[in-house]
């Protein structure tokens, strides 16, 4: 009996990770992909997370603190031509009860974003779609390069 | 466990189908029926604490016989359970009430006062829910899970809900019954906490996502006979 009252599984959303879509600089209507990108987050020790030839990335968030610091590496294979830039996502994050099985996830409110500038920068500007990242239906950021 | 109740259950149909072989019913004996005040106690949660000591509870139970086959019928309890989920962990902590009525499907031979009954109660609880600990499900890519220690209390809580009830009852020695019975339970209405669930509620047992539930009854009673009547 006590067997059968554990037989859900979480299914449910749980934390949306932050999607992020690129566009063209040049024409800020066009979506343009990037090319070897790879996502370090800071103070993680996991591998970067690696995308390539796409116009749209998800990047998980941190539920502990305020604030994730991401350094994106776009052309990371090549060494001549490899940029980094350093994004800072600063929110307050709030939990929100999902259900039995998935216990709680967080909501980011409040979002903002900072680019340190290194003189170099291969982001040329970021755009926020919404400042509540509540779900992962739609893109909550743009950058532009 | 179940196993058990499954023995005592086909014991007791044993008893109910022995009784079932003879049909002589003499013509010069007057069989009388007893009519009165039954009541009892819940074996299953007292029994269950042993296996289980998340689960505390005591129900009192009760019927009174108004006519040849139907019984008003209420029970009366107290229930302390934790609940251990993957990621959260609460305790529920509440009383309740439950009333309908019974009605025995079985005719009895002679002066036997055995019953298999199917009722209907309404259930009515007021609990707490302490949210334990909980922990936040994020990307497992960063692995940052974390089990937090809440304490929260949500307090005045209630819920209401119907049961269907089948069972059997025999009667072991003059006027001791010893029963067993299961329910089928449908939430009608809840009044929820904030940024929580109830998901067990005394008396009703764990909430199932369709809002139903189910029940065991293991009782031992007794018959406070009031008056006699014919059959």
């Amino acid at each position: 009996m006590t067997s059968c009252e554990r037989d859900d599984i979480c299914i449910d959303e749980i934390t949306p990770n932050l999607i992020i879509r690129f566009y063209d600089f040049e024409d800020q209507t066009k979506t343009k992909s990037i090319s070897q990108l790879s996502v370090k987050i800071n103070g993680i020790e996991n591998d970067s997370l690696f995308f390539s030839g796409t116009d749209s990335i998800f990047v998980p968030l941190k539920i502990t603190g305020d604030n994730t610091q991401f350094v994106f590496t776009v052309n990371s294979n090549d060494v001549a031509l490899l940029n980094r830039d350093t994004l800072s996502v600063n929110y307050s994050a709030e939990a929100v009860f999902v259900g039995r099985s998935c216990g709680y996830k967080s909501i980011f409110n409040n979002t903002t974003y900072d680019l340190t500038d290194d003189g170099n920068m291969w982001i040329q500007k970021i755009e926020t779609i919404t400042e509540q990242i509540e779900n992962e239906t739609t893109a909550h950021v743009k950058i532009f390069h | 466990m179940l196993k058990y109740f499954i023995n005592t259950a086909f014991l007791l149909s044993c008893f109910v189908s022995i009784s079932q072989e003879n049909n002589l019913q003499p013509n010069d004996t007057i069989i009388k029926n007893k009519y009165g005040l039954r009541v009892g106690i819940d074996l299953f949660n007292p029994v269950n604490t042993f296996f289980n000591e998340d689960r505390k509870g005591l129900e009192l139970v009760g019927d009174y016989r108004v006519s040849k086959k139907f019984y008003v019928a209420a029970e009366l309890g107290y229930m302390d359970n934790t609940s251990d989920e993957d990621y959260i962990n609460f305790t529920t902590n509440g009383s309740y009430i439950k009333a309908g009525f019974d009605y025995n499907a079985y005719s009895n031979w002679l002066d036997r006062e055995d019953a298999i009954y199917i009722g209907m109660r309404y259930g009515f609880s007021t609990f707490s829910q302490t949210l334990n600990s909980f922990t936040i499900n994020n990307n497992p890519f960063l692995d940052d899970l974390a089990n937090t220690e809440s304490g929260q209390k949500f307090d005045n809580l209630n819920a209401h809900w119907v049961e269907f009830v089948l069972g059997i009852k025999a009667e072991l020695f003059n006027n001791l019954f010893l029963g067993f019975s299961f329910s089928g339970k449908k939430m009608i209405t809840t009044k929820e906490p904030d940024n929580f669930k109830n998901l067990f509620v005394p008396g009703f047992n764990r909430v199932f996502l369709n809002n139903s539930g189910f029940g065991f009854n293991y009782t031992l009673s007794y018959l406070i006979p009031l008056y006699k009547k014919e059959k």
